[in-house]
């Protein structure tokens, strides 16, 4: 049934898509007047139409492989576990906090929670582990890799972020 | 007449020192961060990290390239904003970016919310032939190139990297109603591959990369959009003399976020003029082939020729139909 | 110069104790960097640069190939044990790698991705060093129309990834394609499929993308199995046993095809290690007596990703030394180091300086042979990760992924990408739509898109003659085939 579902939400939204969204900014006018250019909307239409065509024969098949499944109903849907469910809710969190937050508060706030949801027990533990595991990736990725690691807009969170790697350069220039 | 002669002077070097104290006045004090819109090995980045080793020496602190690619420049430019205008951070820019603004792919109004703090390079765009094309089609010079296209339209191809960045600019200007097919690349190697591959016919490039192929004899030069003939290539006509008005040309150069304090706009300012300066660098200038037209200048100067820039590149946007901002309406 | 004394003078170069040295440490960081994710091959070589400021020309670039090589390898480690590959060639290793991994055969695993890698980079060193004009003449004469054909050829397997379900493998293939069009369109950056949003003017990466429907999708996958914490130590000792002689025989003509493949695609520019490593590992589904186990946890599977992606760098550096155009990305960033140090680069190089292609390629010897020793140590350290109990290890793979995606192209929107990809992970797998061509279809949208768009302007909209050239009338011909046979015998086997 969520297959089902799935489906035909792909299908409506494949058809929005082909009449509102293929281009969305104008075609140049050098490339317009060109009798010979492929202009910019050909490929993703067809794309569109052959994935339309595709997927209504999917949802035919879908239809006819569970005509007689009594499994097949709306109550199917309710098995998404809840636990998944936080899950996503964390990641998908996490991506849209990382900005604001900086790499420091986030990492250790995705490696406590996510550590938390997939049963861990021991929570004194786990927090000291995702402060050290926080604290070797940025060894390894900001310090080892050069990667610039998002500061964070939060002032405050801002400032201790170059606090920390003013520590970092210290430590390295006493290494060197 | 002594008393006042040293009164004078004494004036004259407490004036001194104050405007050498002012300049002093910005020290920085932790790394700096210079965004490079483009990847790692192409042209913005090679010209880039030169200069940024140059001014970590002058300077004293680390200078970092960091590159955000993407959008055709507009996640670097994205990047850069969200940034506090605090004096370290900065980004490198060029024409590109002037173009995207115009076509409202930016979140903000570039023109306005970034101030140029000093152009590194000034490039020449160059068009060239594929040697074997111009054996098959018979044509040998720019004016025989012309005369072919107009006789045969739609048979001769032309390379570029966007139609709606520099290139399309620049090769809208040069090759003015003729009737010749564009062709887009991705990247300058592909372009140039298959320019030596005689895919295509002709295409328009800075010098810098194709220098060992033109040696080769597999690119041809045939013309260069500048204002005078190019010293390395003195065979070479230039578009001026053929009374073709287009010298556009590649300019990279270092932005900031206004609002960026003036002095340390001023010492980075001062540090790259002074990392001009140096033997490496003039030598990158002649091995990048940066050498043919004056390479830096300062923020007032830069200002004025990015301004120049904005204009003519407006004009093409519009007439092209994409433009979304207009800053000279009236 | 002959190539016994191109041979003998390229091998002298690293008689150097100090070069030598500078290739091991090479190797080791080359690795590490690589079997990091969000650092891609290209970035290693860049972070190497500083180190060759000092060295003159030829040292400096038999270092960064050292690094370029061993990093393509060590991007293996982590798509074998956490599913996010280390570099982006790396990728389908994943899809059978992984699977290994969790039966307990990682040992194996990695063994054939570093044997792979070690044989692909030393045939295509070899062609590099014996065949470089030929190539290079090939490489040339490769106009978008045969492009265009071989990409679309490794688009058609599409069909054959799975016989049972090939009505949904081509919807995956398909959406791949279309996801591949968000963002400012390749010929001319006119915006499509952004829905007015900023962040998606940039358009989709296939990194971002591939962590999420991958790894993160698995330990979203993982909340659902553990109710209770089962295993409080773990999964137990990881199982470091390498593959078996048999096996290696079992597969060599598919590590021959791949390597041979892997470096004609290496020397396109703008076609390199990802694509290379991507069109092998559907071909040889296609050429397999068992395609149905490819993506279940074969060594082909891996053995097809490996051997190719290493080849290509033999292929990038080709162009790179004989013409002066880089095959790749990170051959431009060699590139732009030689240049910085005088060094002209064009046809002319290799005639007036032929000890660049025999330095290059006793670098790609020694590198491919040593770094097999080095990646196994550090594989073993990596391996011993595997043993943290999951709790510790799903938020620390939730955090690689992250980082991964963020260090592409320090962007934010690459991270909400991920966190989004990794949702339709899940429902992919609930509608039983196919990843792996998901995949596929995004990382070959673009050159796929580009070219054909390339070829019908030259041609001027003749689709025959577009296809009038051998290499690209046959593979059209080859791929419609491969492309509508599967349909066919169906559509026949279901009406008898």
């Amino acid at each position: 049934m969520f297959e089902l579902i799935c489906n035909i939400l792909l299908w409506l939204g494949l058809l929005y898509a082909y009449f509102f969204n293929v281009l969305e900014a104008p075609i140049p006018d050098r490339v317009a007047r060109n009798p010979y250019t492929l202009k910019p909307d050909m490929w993703p239409k067809t794309i569109i139409i052959l994935l339309l065509v595709c997927i209504a024969l999917n949802i035919i098949n879908i239809i006819r492989k569970n005509k007689n499944n009594p499994e097949f109903s709306l109550d199917a849907l309710l098995s998404i576990r809840a636990r998944m469910c936080i899950g996503i809710a964390l990641v998908v969190a996490a991506s849209f906090v990382l900005e604001p937050l900086g790499y420091m508060v986030t990492c250790v706030l995705v490696l406590f929670f996510y550590g938390l949801l997939l049963g861990q027990t021991h929570v004194i533990r786990l927090a000291i582990f995702s402060v050290i595991i926080t604290l070797v990736l940025y060894v390894v990725f900001s310090v080892l890799l050069s990667v610039n690691l998002p500061r964070g807009t939060i002032p405050e969170l801002r400032n201790f972020s170059l606090y920390v790697e003013s520590l970092v350069a210290s430590v390295k220039g006493a290494i060197m | 007449m002594k008393k006042f002669l040293c009164a004078i002077l004494a004036v004259l070097l407490v004036l001194c020192c104050v405007s050498f104290a002012s300049a002093d006045d910005w020290k920085f004090e932790r790394k700096i961060t210079i965004v490079c819109p483009w990847g790692v090995g192409g042209g913005a980045d090679s010209t880039l990290r030169p200069m940024a080793t140059l001014i970590k020496n002058i300077l004293g602190q680390e200078v970092e390239v960091v590159n955000v690619t993407g959008g055709n420049g507009v996640t670097a430019v994205e990047y850069v904003y969200k940034q506090p205008a605090d004096g370290y951070t900065f980004m490198l820019g060029t024409q590109s970016l002037f173009m995207q603004d115009i076509q409202g792919t930016t979140s903000m109004n570039f023109k306005e919310e970034f101030i140029p703090v000093a152009r590194l390079v000034h490039a020449i765009n160059v068009i060239t032939a594929s040697k074997k094309a111009m054996d098959k089609k018979g044509y040998k010079t720019f004016s025989e190139m012309r005369e072919y296209v107009t006789n045969n339209p739609f048979e001769v191809s032309v390379g570029m990297l966007t139609s709606t960045g520099l290139d399309g600019a620049s090769l809208k200007q040069a090759l003015e109603g003729l009737d010749i097919l564009d062709v887009s690349y991705p990247s300058g190697s592909e372009m140039n591959s298959a320019l030596v591959g005689g895919h295509i016919d002709i295409m328009v490039t800075g010098t810098d990369e194709i220098e060992g192929l033109i040696a080769a004899g597999d690119i041809v030069p045939l013309l260069a959009l500048c204002e005078k003939r190019m010293n390395r290539y003195p065979d070479v006509e230039c578009s001026v003399e053929l009374g073709i008005n287009s010298v556009l040309g590649p300019a990279r150069g270092i932005f900031a976020k206004k609002g960026t304090p003036q002095e340390a706009i001023d010492a980075l300012v001062a540090a790259i003029e002074k990392a001009s300066q140096d033997p490496s660098w003039q030598s990158f200038l002649v091995q990048g082939c940066y050498d043919e037209r004056p390479g830096f200048a300062g923020p007032e100067e830069y200002a004025k020729d990015c301004e120049e820039d904005y204009k003519l590149l407006s004009e093409y946007l519009k007439a092209e139909g994409v433009m979304k901002k207009d800053y000279y309406a009236k | 110069m002959t190539t016994w004394e191109l041979f003998v003078n390229g091998f002298s170069v690293l008689m150097d104790p100090y070069t030598f040295m500078m290739v091991v440490f090479a190797i080791v960081v080359g690795t590490i960097f690589g079997a990091l994710p969000g650092v891609s091959a290209t970035m290693a070589v860049a972070l190497g640069l500083p180190f060759t400021y000092s060295m003159a020309p030829i040292p400096a670039i038999v270092f960064l190939v050292a690094i370029y090589c061993s990093s393509i390898t060590g991007g293996s480690i982590t798509a074998i044990l956490f599913k996010i590959p280390g570099v982006p060639s790396s990728a389908p290793t994943t899809f059978d790698g992984y699977p290994m991994a969790q039966r307990g055969e990682a040992g194996k695993a990695l063994g054939i991705a570093l044997g792979s890698s070690a044989i692909g980079g030393l045939v295509s060193a070899l062609a590099m060093l014996t065949l470089s004009p030929q190539l290079t003449q090939a490489a040339l004469s490769f106009s978008p129309s045969d492009i265009f054909a071989i990409t679309f050829m490794g688009l058609s397997i599409l069909t054959c990834l799975d016989s049972k379900n090939i009505l949904r493998t081509l919807i995956s293939g398909l959406l791949g394609l279309l996801l591949a069009c968000v963002g400012q369109d390749p010929m001319y950056a006119v915006q499509r499929l952004t829905f007015g949003s900023g962040e998606l003017i940039a358009g989709l990466e296939m990194i971002p993308v591939l962590i999420g429907i991958f790894a993160v999708t698995e330990v979203l996958k993982q909340t659902k199995k553990r109710d209770a914490l089962t295993n409080e130590n773990g999964t137990g000792s990881v199982n470091t046993k390498m593959p078996s002689l048999k096996e290696w025989w079992g597969i060599k003509w598919l590590l021959a095809r791949c390597s041979i493949i892997g470096t004609i695609i290496g020397i396109l520019p703008g076609a390199g290690a990802t694509i290379a490593s991507f069109l092998c590992y559907s071909s040889e589904t296609k050429l397999s007596k068992h395609p149905e186990k490819f993506g279940t946890g074969i060594i082909d599977g891996v053995a097809a990703s490996e051997t190719a992606n290493n080849a290509a760098t033999g292929g990038a550096m080709v162009p790179l030394l004989s013409l002066g155009i880089p095959g790749g990305n990170a051959a431009a960033v060699m590139m732009s180091a030689l240049v910085l140090k005088g060094v002209q680069l064009g046809p002319l190089l290799l005639v007036n300086q032929p000890q660049y292609l025999s330095a290059t390629f006793a670098s790609m010897v020694v590198t491919n042979i040593l770094m097999v020793i080095v990646a196994i140590g550090i594989a073993k350290v990596f391996a011993q990760i595997l043993a943290v109990p999951y709790s510790y290890l799903g938020p620390i793979i939730i955090m690689l992924a992250i980082i991964g995606s963020y260090a592409t192209n320090m962007s934010i929107a690459d991270v909400k990408i991920m966190a989004i990809a990794g949702v339709i992970g899940l429902i992919i797998s609930a509608c039983h739509f196919n990843s792996a061509a998901l995949i596929l279809g995004l990382v070959l949208g673009v050159i796929c898109e580009g070219n054909f768009s390339r070829a019908y302007t030259i041609s001027r909209a003749n689709l025959m003659n577009m296809f009038a050239r051998p290499v690209a009338g046959t593979l059209m011909v080859i791929s419609i085939i491969l492309l509508l046979w599967p349909i066919i015998s169906q559509i026949f086997r279901k009406e008898k």
